[in-house]
């Protein structure tokens, strides 16, 4: 599979994730959690990671940060940030990595923030930290950030508590803690889902111009399709720990290749249909549910759940493909039919 | 924080009052006529003695103007006089007071500052031997009567090795009643440091600040310990009720001078105006202290002061 995605000369890749596999004990078993996750990210790039609850996109996250929960580890795989692999690297090394040269973005901006410390403070520790400024020179870099993120007034937050703000204030302060120290690559883990309708699309508008702005690459993790469709130029999807497409962002929404991709799809309600058809249609589902990692059945993790499996489906896992079309699946039907 | 303080006073002053209440009406629950029990040790009091003591204790009063009448006299400083040595009860409770407070104040300090930094050290290597035999310490500290703990010590430090004295009125001889007090305490301190302080390592901004590449020492000293103090302050608040309890046990078993001598002799004794001064005093201390664990907890929490 790595044939599929081949290590690229290019000069801006900020991201190159190859076999990785995480697992976590469970009682005394290691339970493979994430198995053979390889995609790239370009500088400047927003690249999707999809899926449902449980595929292992958060996962994925954490342990490209590093910050894996207790009892979980990275088995094998490599994580290239600009060339250098953070999965060889020790706890102080991944440190001074972690808020400078990446950084990450929560879910939930009402709890990700400390209680007892003033906005200011919590943005300008990174600047200490990593570029090893003045405490005044980094309260002005501090608010300019504030500024950059669209805070108002943004002297007199310094000075508050999280508490003081609304939930998509603290998730403009999150996005500025995470570009404080201007990174190449920016994790957003569901960055949106925790917010309302009409903030969302502010806090996108917000990273849109992070990155037409800054030019940092972006790891955009949502099971929104609508933010897929909005900010993202290639999605990875990914599958009970496993990545089984990875496309432009537009080819996937015309012509989605796997067939768990095409279920995914199907089961978005759609604007148009309202138009175009008179009765209601009701959106398609897609039968069964996501295997727990314990039972995750041999062969093609979806194969109970696919409407073209094979007897080669039911044994083999299909490898991370590219067709000669240019698409990137993981299924044994598609690659024989393309 | 102004309207929280208020709150906050409004509530131990009710506090006072319900517990003045109960131990006005406390000479009430003496089985039989309680004049007439507190003048047993007199063998054949007359009827004018008799007569003198009901007017003394308030009792020829209706019912309610008895709690007025005796708070008439508590806020002016009167407590009553003591039944036996017939001195009075406001004189002999200052009297006692600064031992009882040193002995106090040195065990909650021994036991909130090796209770504290125990508790953060058991979280911060929750799972490992370290934490579980800090915890297992801990448990035996619980359930160790301070009594007994009292005795132990004094049997080692005092008897065996000869280091301390066992009973007296100098610094030397409060380290093992101050000791004792402060173990106890300390286990259970150190108990509820460690589950707040595990409760708030599990964080969503403890990942946070670990996601900015803090180092360790400024995750747990800014990102984790002020947080994980706030509850253990209201915690110590609680924990120093139990340890004025505590006070009275161990200043009997080392003779130490204080109120809670004087408090178990005048039970003995059942000198009643002495005991209702001794249980009024030590409600005041109780809510005026809780009342400042408060206003730290306020100080120290951000969200209360706009609330």
């Amino acid at each position: 599979m790595d044939a599929a995605l081949p290590v690229s000369s290019d000069a801006a890749l900020t991201l190159s994730v190859r076999g990785l596999s995480v697992s976590f004990r469970d009682g005394g078993a290691q339970v493979p959690a994430l198995e053979d996750v390889s995609f790239d990210l370009h500088a400047g790039e927003v690249l999707a990671l999809v899926g449902e609850s449980g595929s292992g996109k958060s996962l994925t996250a954490l342990a490209i940060m590093g910050l894996l929960p207790g009892g979980a580890r990275v088995d094998r795989g490599t994580v290239l940030l600009e060339s250098c692999d953070l999965v060889s690297l020790g706890p102080r090394e991944m440190t001074c990595i972690r808020g400078d040269r990446m950084s990450m973005i929560f879910q939930e901006p009402m709890t990700s923030l400390n209680p007892v410390l003033t906005i200011g403070r919590q943005l300008t520790e990174g600047l200490e930290i990593h570029l090893g400024i003045a405490v005044a020179t980094a309260s002005a870099r501090a608010v300019e950030l504030l500024r950059l993120v669209g805070i108002p007034s943004p002297e007199r937050r310094m000075r508050e508590y999280p508490h003081q703000l609304s939930g998509g204030m603290r998730q403009r302060v999150m996005i500025a803690m995470a570009i404080a120290c201007d990174p190449k690559l920016i994790i957003a883990d569901e960055p949106t889902t925790a917010l309302d309708v009409s903030i969302q699309a502010q806090i996108i508008a917000v990273l849109a111009e992070i990155r037409a702005r800054l030019g940092t690459a972006i790891l955009l993790i949502t099971h929104d399709l609508g933010v897929v469709a909005e900010m993202a130029d290639r999605v990875a999807v990914l599958y009970s720990g496993r990545v089984v497409e990875v496309a432009e962002a537009e080819a996937l929404f015309d012509a989605p290749r796997h067939p768990y991709t095409q279920g995914l799809l199907s089961a978005m309600p759609r604007l148009d249909w309202l138009a175009a058809e008179g009765p209601r249609t009701r959106l398609a589902e897609i039968a069964g549910v996501v295997p727990s990692l314990r039972d995750r059945p041999d062969g093609c993790s979806f194969w109970p759940r696919c409407p073209l499996a094979t007897e080669q489906c039911r044994r083999e896992v299909p490898p991370l493909i590219s067709t000669s079309d240019g698409r990137v699946a993981a299924c044994w039907v598609r690659q024989v039919a393309a | 924080m102004g309207r929280f303080l208020l709150r906050r006073v409004l509530t131990a002053l009710a506090t006072l009052v319900v517990s003045s209440f109960a131990v006005c009406m406390l000479i009430h629950l003496i089985p039989g006529d309680p004049v007439m029990m507190m003048m047993a040790q007199n063998s054949s009091p007359t009827p004018e003695q008799i007569a003198r003591m009901r007017h003394a204790l308030g009792l020829d009063l209706p019912f309610w103007l008895q709690y007025f009448h005796y708070m008439g006299h508590v806020l002016r400083g009167d407590l009553g006089r003591s039944i036996f040595g017939s001195e009075p009860v406001a004189t002999l409770l200052l009297e006692r007071l600064p031992n009882t407070f040193a002995l106090a104040f040195t065990g909650l300090v021994l036991a909130a500052g090796m209770g504290m930094p125990l508790g953060f050290l058991a979280a911060y290597k929750k799972g490992t031997w370290a934490d579980s035999l800090l915890m297992m310490l801990a448990v035996c500290g619980v359930s160790i009567p301070n009594f007994w703990l009292g005795l132990l010590l004094v049997l080692l430090f005092s008897l065996v090795l000869g280091w301390l004295p066992v009973a007296g009125e100098n610094w030397a001889s409060m380290i093992l009643p101050a000791v004792t007090l402060g173990l106890t305490y300390m286990a259970i301190i150190a108990r509820m440091t460690r589950s707040s302080m595990i409760e708030v390592l599990n964080e969503d901004y403890i990942r946070t600040a670990r996601a900015k590449g803090m180092p360790e020492r400024i995750v747990l000293f800014r990102h984790a310990l002020k947080p994980a103090l706030i509850s253990v302050v209201t915690i110590i608040a609680v924990v120093f009720g139990y340890l004025m309890g505590g006070v009275i046990v161990v200043e009997n078993v080392f003779s130490w001078n204080g109120l809670g001598r004087l408090a178990l002799q005048a039970i003995n004794y059942r000198d009643y105006p002495l005991i209702q001064g001794f249980i009024l005093l030590f409600a005041t201390i109780i809510v005026v202290i809780s009342l400042l664990l408060d206003v730290t907890y306020a100080w120290l929490d951000p969200r209360v002061s706009v609330e």
